[in-house]
């Protein structure tokens, strides 16, 4: 995933005018998610895109591939909302807009509505406004609170809140406050739940206004100042809603006839309609159920005429081509191929090409065409050739102006480029099934699919399960830096003996269920004399945690980890996605330790990775011993397995996580060379992010050229610091004394004559031929040689030849590849991709040959 | 009685043939590597070959519109001109090279490229369509071959190849009337001299057969008749190793001029009684590319003095009492060979003939100069004898033209595998072969 996919949540709708990202780029990863209300402001475009509609429609010559893209036309039963609506969910978002009269007569004001983006399976695009669903959250209790305490609690509450939200138009704040019986997450706790007070607000927005003004206390009457432990107030309300009413990501979602009703549309979508919460049919993914819709992936590709040195800007570069592809899920051609040119463009074989005269018609007509198609963005420098080992043609940005600025057909031939950047992605998609994989991830782990793009790993996991217990909002952490690992210490040197490889099969995940450790199990030390637990019930980790074991707490597993691995019953059915719960299941162990999580507990990871140090330790013991009937590790709670995973042969060692060797996973033949650490990480500094001062430093040289999130930048050749001996670390490992055998000696001598170049007696200087092979000053009857080396002249001759010959046979094959990758044979090859690894090879072997031509033309006399 | 005149006075005259050289469009003297691409040379190659297929239509299917790639409309028939491209499988790609995985997998030359993936891609300068249908197989054609096609686009977005229209071949001038009775050329090539499976005896009995020092007097006779001799590549080994552009020691200096100097020495016998043309070879210390350049005078010093001894281009052209010849030393039809099939390698050159281009393959997968305004291997002319060295095994064929064209094809084999040389007779084009055979008796 992290392959160069940028991160970025697709975009609401932007008013117009301001579209050009040429490649969309997030600033920085968000852990967490923040509600942002978005207010229904479709309509404002709408008749502007209308026009533009209206307009395509006029160009006869379209028209009837225009037909083409329509989706398929809405059945009798389905126009006259007689048959239940069933469509597979893509992408659930809120906006704030009226509550429906119809569905909620009793409510009035503003409200959240949550809209379901889906198709059906005859491939109709659904959009559906679920009504009546309300943000809520938990605080805690105080003791021995009555129904008035609630009520006086209320109005004192929704007072605050209209204090610190002065310019809000809502009415009220606070919905309604509840009592409700539930428990905590976090420690070990022996009664089963206990009183909760259940908030419900009028708007997500609120919640975090509302956590505030709890989390820094509220004064009540009679009781004084009182601060509150918020519960379940960073859940997003999507993720809310999509817990409470039992849907996962990319599930079936089904209405009931009778239960929804039409209006007039707001989206683009065929089926558009509303519906109250709690009449969702959410169907679990199971047989039927696990069929994916007809989606439709729209892949795109928007050209800008950059100003020379610069990165593209909206405000500065008008947007000259849009290429865009669409392909239905499941197939292996678009259907739709089409190219949005600003100005004139020759026909392409197979393709719309729709030129438009100004920028705005080119972005509007994009607008119309993107209205029900869901946006991801690629970075693709790298991507294609590691996957699709393919070369990326990279045209360089300062040469699409000078296309754009051509005639037809160089424009055409920006289009060309255009739309094989824009098919790519698709490509790309379909070699790794990233639309399998992603369903089946949002399914396992239950957000929508756009969160895993846009989130890290952490959001798989909160709403692993169906929350029975409330997670505490963020309480404050020691900030403790990095938990420190300990790690057997590395033996450095070369290895020329096979060095096998021992993995524990899911360490961390099966270390938490075999000592039950758990957010509700740990229990501080002073609580297991207060509660009386008796010692045989508690588990002591390496790292003086107290664990209660698990027949004191029944529900001992961790249900967000319990949750994970038991879709692996149902997945173990569908291979494929496995990896993906695995990587669920590690990142619970990394939930726990990361301090600025959404869960952060670092008793739990410091127990986990304490008992992981034992067991390696033991294992070490165990493997010294008797290393060849090993075959698993039985530990006295509940097996890990440790899995013989591959064979180093030969090895290089240089320190921990710093090693090269060629990798085996079969007697037969090696895989490949596996190097990790050779070359520096983020991981090698400390707090500053290196990549990030890279490419800031990068950015300041050239704004241009300047990697955005997701590019690859393969080496940076640097000032070295004074003293630095590259060398060195190489060769430390393998060679003894390598400081003395490699830095001092004869080899290192070196003799300088300094000549000056074009300065003082250097400008009464003479050109003259030299000999070719001794260097010799030719008298003026020579052209070639000296008398001297005259003789020779057969064989120098056959050496200048020799190397022609060469550099001919390189010339020839560079140059005809990459005619290859950009698919003309009558087409100048523009390429320009750094990445590519003949891109300097051919450049130099052009330049080589000029000279080298030169050079032999001196022998023709 | 002619003959029993010669005879009678023992004295034995070489016969003699007008020679004119044509190789002025091979020579790249004047041509600069100035950052020009392999475009180019499509380009003028389209062009020409459009202007000519496009005067062959009315011949052909004048019913039928012409069309662009870029005009083609679906389901309606038409007649698109463009270059071939063949989408291979198995064409070796330089990437691999480069990549880091190369130790991976180890990068095997088969012998053929062909495979039954392959497809056939039409181009011209507005764009490129696929090609379906059974009319057109591509196990037959190359990359940068240029056809006339009448079909039709498909639903799917192809073109449904229905008749394909080749050049054929190209006009020819009329065989002189003129007495060429008893005139022979010598064709050889792959000397290698200097390699070890040359046996310099070989060498030595066919220059002294060539040169009349063989034989009786009836054998002189016929020596005497032969007026001209071509060598078409491959003449010297070079080891290559030597040639890595360090200085060399005395010992490899002389390893690596002893075969010129021995080379030198047998075709100074040859200039010295007959005209000689010498055409590089891909291993011979020329340049790699076609048109490869005539091997520099100074490898020579002893048989360049003479005026007989002509150091000529590759592919090399030249009239000899008008009749015109037309070859090269082997590697188009090599490269042929590697990229599509034939049942012998005489097909492959008849190919050449009908497609009216000596390389199509250039520069594709055989290395070419970037020629910026004209492609030199279009054969603009048919030749009456079309020859090709370094091949397995000697081989010859007639072929007739629609328009009354006759060229005799002549592959080559390698002198110093087989010891042939091949004989043609200038009167009637008829060939023979000259087998050199050496046995002791011990």
């Amino acid at each position: 995933m992290n392959k160069g996919i940028s991160r970025k949540r697709p975009a609401p709708p932007q008013p117009a005018a301001n579209p050009a990202e040429q490649q969309a780029t997030s600033p920085e990863e968000e852990e967490e998610f923040v509600d942002e209300d978005v207010f229904l402001d479709e309509t404002l475009f709408e008749t502007e895109d209308n026009l533009v509609l209206h307009d395509i429609e006029q160009r006869q010559s379209l028209a009837s591939r225009l037909t083409n893209w329509a989706r398929p036309p809405l059945s009798h039963a389905y126009t006259s909302a007689s048959r239940s609506i069933a469509f597979q969910q893509l992408e659930i978002d809120y906006v704030i807009g009226e509550s429906h009269g119809e569905l909620l007569p009793n409510w009035s004001g503003s409200a959240a509505i949550i809209r379901i983006f889906g198709v059906t399976k005859e491939g109709h695009s659904v959009c559906c406004h679920v009504h009546g669903f309300e943000p809520y959250f938990y605080i805690n209790c105080f003791p021995r609170m009555g129904p008035d305490d609630i009520s006086r609690f209320h109005q004192i509450f929704e007072g605050r809140m209209g204090e610190v939200n002065r310019n809000s138009k809502v009415p009220k704040f606070i919905r309604r406050i509840e009592m409700v019986q539930k428990r905590s997450i976090m420690y070990y706790q022996q009664q089963d739940s206990e009183p909760f007070l259940k908030i419900v607000v009028a708007l997500p927005t609120m919640v975090a206004s509302c956590r505030g003004i709890l989390e820094r206390g509220i004064q009540i009457d009679g009781l004084g100042m009182k601060k509150f432990m918020t519960y379940d107030s960073n859940v997003l309300f999507a993720l809310r809603f999509m817990i409470d009413c039992n849907i996962v990501g990319g599930n079936w979602i089904e209405v009931p006839a009778g239960k929804y009703k039409t209006t007039k549309p707001l989206s683009y979508c065929q089926l558009e309609f509303h519906c109250l919460y709690l009449d969702l049919i959410s169907h679990t993914p199971e047989g039927e159920f696990l069929k994916m819709a007809p989606f439709r992936i729209l892949s795109f590709d928007i050209e800008c005429a950059g100003r020379k040195g610069h990165f593209p800007e909206p405000t500065h570069d008008p947007v000259i081509q849009v290429a865009n592809l669409v392909t239905m899920q499941g197939e292996n051609q678009p259907f739709i191929r089409n190219v949005k040119t600003l100005k004139s463009c020759a026909p392409i074989v197979g393709v719309d090409v729709m030129p438009f005269d100004t920028e705005r018609e080119v972005l509007l007509a994009w607008r119309a065409m993107q209205r029900d198609y869901k946006l991801s963005s690629y970075s693709l420098n790298s991507v294609s050739a590691h996957f699709l080992s393919e070369q990326k043609e990279d045209v360089h940005h300062s040469i699409i102006s000078d296309l754009q600025n051509g005639n037809a057909e160089t424009r055409r031939r920006l289009a060309v480029y255009c739309l094989k950047d824009a098919y790519l992605p698709q490509r790309l998609l379909d070699k790794l099934m990233y639309i399998y994989n992603y369903v089946e991830m949002a399914r396992v782990t239950a957000v929508p699919m756009s969160f895993l793009l846009s989130s890290g790993q952490s959001i798989k996991l909160v709403d692993g399960a169906k929350i029975i217990k409330l997670i505490p909002g963020r309480s404050p952490v020691p900030d403790v830096g990095h938990l420190e690992i300990r790690v057997l210490e590395a033996k450095a040197g070369f290895y020329e003996n096979p060095i096998a490889t021992l993995d524990f099969a899911s360490l961390y995940p099966s270390i938490m269920m075999a000592y039950n450790l758990c957010y509700c199990t740990l229990v501080k030390p002073e609580v297991v004399h207060k509660l009386n637990i008796p010692p045989e019930c508690v588990n002591k980790t390496p790292s003086g945690e107290t664990f209660v074991k698990s027949n004191l707490q029944k529900e001992a597993k961790d249900p967000l980890e319990k949750a994970v691995l038991d879709g692996r019953q149902l997945a173990l059915k569908y291979t494929f996605i496995c990896p993906l719960i695995r990587i669920s299941a590690n990142s619970v162990y990394g939930l726990t330790g990361a301090t600025v999580g959404q869960l952060p507990c670092l008793e739990i990871s410091s127990s986990v990775t304490s008992y992981g140090q034992q067991m390696i330790e033991h294992t070490k013991n165990i493997v010294k011993d008797k290393f060849t009937t090993l075959k698993g590790y039985e530990h006295n709670v509940e097996p890990i397995k440790l899995e013989f995973e591959k064979v180093y042969y030969p090895y290089l060692l240089i320190s921990k996580k710093r090693y090269a060797g060629l990798l085996w996973t079969n007697p037969g033949k090696f895989d490949k060379m596996d190097t990790k650490g050779l070359t520096k990480t983020g991981d090698d500094y400390g707090v500053k992010a290196a990549h990030v001062e890279l490419a800031e430093c990068m950015r300041k040289r050239d704004a241009a050229t300047a990697p955005n999130v997701g590019d690859r930048v393969p080496y940076v050749i640097i000032k070295a610091a004074k003293g630095a001996k590259p060398l060195l670390r190489i060769f430390e490992p393998i060679l003894k004394n390598a400081s003395k055998e490699l830095l001092h000696g004869s080899h290192r001598r070196s003799i300088s004559i300094s000549t000056p170049a074009n300065s003082g007696i250097m400008r009464f200087a003479k050109k003259q031929l030299t000999c070719v092979d001794c260097k010799a000053l030719l008298s003026k009857a020579d052209r070639t040689l000296c008398s001297h080396c005259k003789g020779r002249e057969a064989e120098l001759y056959c050496k200048t030849v020799a190397h022609v010959s060469e550099l001919e046979t390189l010339f020839g094959r560079l140059w005809t590849q990459c005619q290859e990758c950009q698919g003309s044979l009558h087409q100048d090859v523009l390429c320009t991709s750094r990445d590519c690894p003949i891109f300097y090879r051919r450049k130099k072997a052009q330049k080589d040959m000029a000279e080298a031509k030169v050079q032999l033309d001196r022998w023709s006399f | 009685m002619e003959a029993m005149e010669i005879d009678s006075e023992k004295n034995l005259h070489r016969k003699h043939s007008t020679y004119k050289l044509l190789d002025e469009r091979f020579g790249i003297q004047k041509e600069m590597y100035r950052g020009q691409q392999y475009s180019q040379i499509y380009f003028a190659r389209l062009h020409m070959m459009r202007t000519l297929l496009y005067s062959l239509v009315p011949n052909w299917k004048p019913h039928l519109p012409v069309c662009r790639v870029l005009g083609l409309e679906r389901d309606k028939e038409c007649i698109i001109v463009g270059t071939l491209y063949k989408h291979m499988k198995l064409k070796p790609c330089v990437l691999d090279e480069y990549s880091k995985t190369r130790t991976v997998t180890p990068l095997v030359k088969p012998h053929n490229f062909v495979h039954l993936d392959d497809h056939l891609i039409l181009e011209d300068e507005s764009g490129r369509v696929k090609l379906s249908g059974n009319v057109l197989s591509p196990s037959v054609y190359v990359t940068g071959t240029i056809v006339g096609l009448h079909g039709k686009e498909t639903d799917a977005g192809d073109f449904f190849v229905l008749d394909v229209l080749e050049a054929g071949l190209p006009p020819q001038i009329e065989l002189p009337l003129k007495s060429r009775e008893g005139k022979y050329v010598v064709f050889v090539s792959g000397l290698r001299v200097g390699s070890s499976s040359l046996n310099p005896l070989q060498f030595q009995l066919l220059v002294d057969h060539i040169t009349g020092h063989l034989g009786d007097e009836k054998e002189q006779g016929i020596a005497a008749q032969i007026v001209h001799v071509v060598i078409a590549g491959n003449s010297i080994e070079v080891p290559h190793v030597l040639l890595n552009g360090q200085n060399l020691a005395s010992k490899d200096q002389s390893r690596l001029s002893e075969p010129i100097k021995e080379l030198d020495i047998l075709l100074t016998q040859i200039a010295a009684g007959l005209s000689l043309d010498i055409m590089p070879g891909i291993y011979d210390p020329a340049n790699f590319a076609l048109p490869q350049q005539p091997l520099n005078r100074c490898l020579f010093p002893g048989s360049s003095a003479y005026n007989t001894f002509r150091s000529c281009t590759n592919p090399h052209c030249f009239d000899l009492d008008d009749v015109r010849f037309l070859g090269t030393s082997g590697q188009n039809i090599d490269d042929l060979d590697k990229y599509s099939e034939a049942t012998d390698k005489l097909d492959f050159i008849e190919r050449t003939l009908r497609w009216r281009h000596l390389a199509p393959t250039a520069p594709n997968t055989l290395g070419c100069y970037p020629f910026t305004d004209r492609d030199p291997f279009l054969i603009e002319s048919c030749p009456h004898v079309y020859f090709v060295g370094n091949q397995d095994k000697y081989d010859s064929r007639l072929v007739k033209g629609s328009d009354g064209q006759m060229v005799r094809l002549i592959s080559i084999p390698k002198f110093c595998e087989t010891g042939v040389a091949v004989v043609l007779n200038l009167g009637n084009l008829e060939c023979h072969t000259l087998s050199f055979g050496t046995q002791f008796s011990s």
